[in-house]
């Protein structure tokens, strides 16, 4: 859960990026890594801890602060889980603390079945963490669109976001950069505004403790 | 609804001021207190000299990665890291079920030592840490000065992008 320090006058979230292996959650990162715009000093360095095959073994993670509104700084710490299915523990542990996640997931028609299984696997996780996917925020990202056997992205609503309450989607390129800040920019203010009723909540709860 | 856990100015001044007691009897380099989720929440020593926010991702990491190879080996007292090195080692304590303990200290010191002085004040830390959660949200920051009006920029991208479904 995201920190509040009002000593240092600071915001600190946590996004996790999720998806079925070789996605393209890590491409997302390098991206952001590459190509945001910050002041100096306030883009962090991209560590990923992967295989000699740069296959993420336990996470990738870029700090990035962004924001200084009326003197109060937000960092984001931007992680990636391992997708592939063995390294489900591992996913368990980058989970913890979650605020945000942007799931990333492959648009190829052969990849629809291990995209199924990531998100419902996302799910049983959040769900031994005591959490419930629908009290996050979340974004789902399809990647790969530029392929020629990329799925529509009608299919991929269909499939992914065929719920009650429908999450903002976004088609993506991850590789040239296309849709990744979008994807981004959105889990952050969705995150943001959750945060500010929640804060909001929780004042008018003290205000009135008869109703709380 | 919950509340976000908030720190106030008093609670990092304690907490720092825990943290520095602990360095000068154990003489430790830095000594950070974390969020088992890989947040930094306050830091004393040398902080300059180390990238904080990458330790502090990483150390959480560690923590828990042993913490689940300890489960795995029915081992169910778990509760600490020790990383030796041969210029600079690390110990890492659990602190309460949110927070943990980063020590960074120079290798010739004694690992016993760090380890005695940080179980000592555990409890003041986890004290504090109790405190900040359970207090009034309302003395809390007011994140209605958050402008989200200009949220869809808040990463800008050097390149062109692509618009949204």
């Amino acid at each position: 859960m995201a920190i509040i320090n009002q000593a240092t006058k600071e915001l600190q979230v946590k996004i996790v990026y999720y998806g079925p292996a070789m996605g393209g959650k890590t491409t997302n990162l390098v991206q952001v890594h590459d190509h945001v715009q910050t002041a100096a000093g306030n883009k962090g360095k991209l560590v990923s801890l992967a295989t000699s095959s740069d296959r993420t073994l336990f996470f990738d993670f870029l700090p990035i602060e962004v924001m200084s509104i009326k003197g109060f700084k937000t960092k984001f710490q931007l992680y990636t889980v391992p997708g592939q299915v063995i390294y489900n523990t591992t996913r368990q542990l980058v989970l913890r603390g979650v605020d945000g996640i942007v799931f990333v997931a492959d648009s190829q028609y052969e990849k629809m079945a291990e995209n199924v299984e990531s998100f419902n696997n996302l799910e049983e996780n959040l769900k031994s963490l005591r959490l419930n996917l629908a009290d996050i925020p979340y974004v789902l990202q399809y990647n790969k669109q530029d392929l020629p056997n990329a799925a529509p992205v009608e299919y991929l609503e269909f499939l992914l976001n065929n719920r009650e309450i429908q999450v903002p989607s976004f088609s993506s390129t991850a590789h040239k950069c296309e849709g990744v800040f979008e994807s981004l920019n959105m889990i952050t203010r969705m995150l943001l505004n959750k945060f500010i009723a929640q804060s909001q909540a929780t004042s008018q709860q003290s205000a009135h403790p008869q109703h709380a | 609804m919950s509340s976000l856990p908030q720190l106030i100015e008093e609670d990092i001044q304690r907490l720092q001021a825990i943290l520095r007691d602990l360095n000068d009897k154990c003489e430790a380099d830095t000594a950070l207190i974390i969020d088992k989720g890989g947040f930094l929440i306050t830091q004393h020593g040398k902080v300059k000299e180390f990238d904080l926010t990458t330790i502090s991702a990483l150390a959480s990491g560690a923590y828990l990665a042993n913490q689940t190879i300890a489960n795995l080996v029915h081992e169910e007292n778990f509760e600490s890291v020790y990383q030796q090195g041969e210029k600079t080692s690390m110990f890492v304590l659990n602190i309460d079920e949110h927070c943990l303990l980063v020590m960074i200290f120079p290798a010739d010191i004694s690992v016993g030592a760090v380890k005695y002085f940080s179980l000592a004040c555990r409890g003041g830390i986890a004290d504090q840490m109790l405190l900040a959660k359970e207090r009034n949200p309302k003395c809390g920051l007011d994140l209605s000065l958050l402008n989200l009006a200009d949220t869809s920029k808040v990463f800008k991208s050097d390149l062109h992008s692509s618009s949204s479904n």
